[in-house]
């Protein structure tokens, strides 16, 4: 049992030791082979040596905008039907329209989830439908973008609303916003009534940390029912 | 050896050296689409690169994300085949439909600092049986093995892995 080991530490130190063999001529038989294997790992090491594509060439890519960029944002989301006008003014104009402007927006479906990922490392996604609910439009020359949707639901801490990005022609940032609902009796807030969650535990505009402040330049306009859907109408002036 | 399922990552790098028009397009969109983007978590201009962004300024993480609309019209061009990966025959075989964007670094002061990646994962594969340095897959939405099935002959090759393995019993 001891001369096992013996040998075996000795094996080890054989094998952890090559420069030592090497040294010694008598033994340079016994390090060849571990030589081999170095030169044999390198060249299967060219693991690029793979055949290359030999096939007719194509399809030949084209400039496409980013995903963000159409009218109709819902992608199969479920929700009552919201159509977004949105008209962006020039402050530093007097306010006249502004044309050529980027508008994004984005907002949660009716559970109150956003498109979203991060975070874990190895997370992947269906490339289709991924950017939901959300969507670019560049203003016309009434300063106007229309979006087609789905009315929000709304999710802990916050009241309904919408994201606004506001971009110049060139892409300069100009305003980052949100879009308040009208709540109360009559409001779309209430005859949504928070989809299946019910309105327990909503937060009002004024208790919200983002619209408490006062919700004049945000507020929108919104009409419309349940069975046709709803209309939102709100202008934002921005200093471009 | 037991049939098992397996799916394949390639993780393709696009940056300021790449030169196919694909990657060139991916290239120049993303990073417009970065430059727009950053602009949500850097109102005041502060950070520079996408390192500082995502270390620095809260919710900067969901760039990938965001930016990676700029690339899923591109995807949508590949028509549901992994780009680069061929078979033994030199023809594009791998079918995917799940995707991830990364921005591996950026610079919205130099463009030339821009560099994302896309992993494919690719649909489900029977790996069959390993011939020389080549895998023999066959496509595991497919008929089973017990009749004739056509196959792939694929080497791994860098960038390219199995993603996922399951034993089939």
């Amino acid at each position: 049992m001891e001369r096992k080991i013996f040998l075996k530490s000795l094996f080890i130190g054989a094998v952890s030791a090559p420069a030592v063999l090497a040294a010694c001529g008598k033994e340079s038989d016994a390090v060849t082979p571990s030589t081999t294997d170095t030169t044999g790992g390198t060249t299967g090491g060219t693991t690029s040596c793979a055949v290359a594509p030999t096939e007719t060439e194509g399809p030949f890519p084209t400039k496409v905008p980013a995903s963000y960029v159409r009218s109709d944002i819902t992608d199969g989301r479920a929700g009552y039907k919201m159509t977004a006008t949105i008209t962006i003014t020039n402050t530093n104009n007097g306010c006249a329209a502004l044309a050529g402007a980027l508008v994004d927006i984005w907002h949660c479906d009716a559970e109150g989830n956003y498109s979203e990922y991060g975070g874990s490392g190895m997370q992947s996604v269906n490339y289709t439908g991924v950017h939901f609910l959300r969507g670019r439009q560049t203003t016309d020359s009434n300063g106007q973008v229309t979006f087609t949707s789905i009315f929000p639901g709304w999710y802990s801490g916050r009241a309904t609303h919408m994201h606004v990005h506001v971009y110049a022609a060139n892409g300069t940032s100009l305003k980052v916003t949100q879009i308040a609902f009208p709540e109360g009796a009559g409001s779309a807030v209430a005859a949504v009534n928070g989809y299946k969650k019910g309105l327990t535990g909503y937060t009002a505009n004024a208790t919200d940390n983002v619209f408490r402040d006062g919700v004049t330049q945000e507020l929108a306009t919104v009409t419309g029912n349940l069975t046709d859907g709803f209309q939102l109408a709100i202008s934002f002036g921005v200093a471009a | 050896m037991p049939d098992r399922i397996i799916t394949l990552c390639y993780r393709k790098v696009i940056g300021a050296s790449s030169v196919q028009p694909w990657e060139k397009l991916v290239f120049e969109d993303t990073y417009q689409e970065f430059r727009l983007q950053a602009q949500l978590y850097n109102p005041e201009h502060r950070y520079r690169t996408f390192a500082e962004l995502v270390q620095q300024a809260p919710g900067a993480d969901q760039l990938p994300f965001l930016v990676s609309a700029a690339a899923r019209g591109y995807l949508q061009q590949l028509r549901g085949l992994v780009p680069d990966v061929v078979n033994n025959l030199g023809k594009h075989f791998l079918k995917f439909s799940q995707f991830q964007f990364e921005i591996i670094t950026s610079d919205l002061q130099d463009k030339a600092r821009h560099q994302v990646a896309i992993s494919f994962y690719s649909e489900p594969l029977r790996w069959h049986d390993t011939v020389g340095s080549l895998l023999l897959v066959s496509e595991a939405a497919g008929p089973a093995a017990t009749e004739e099935v056509l196959t792939n002959m694929i080497s791994l090759q860098p960038y390219l892995s199995i993603h996922s393995l399951h034993q089939l019993a």
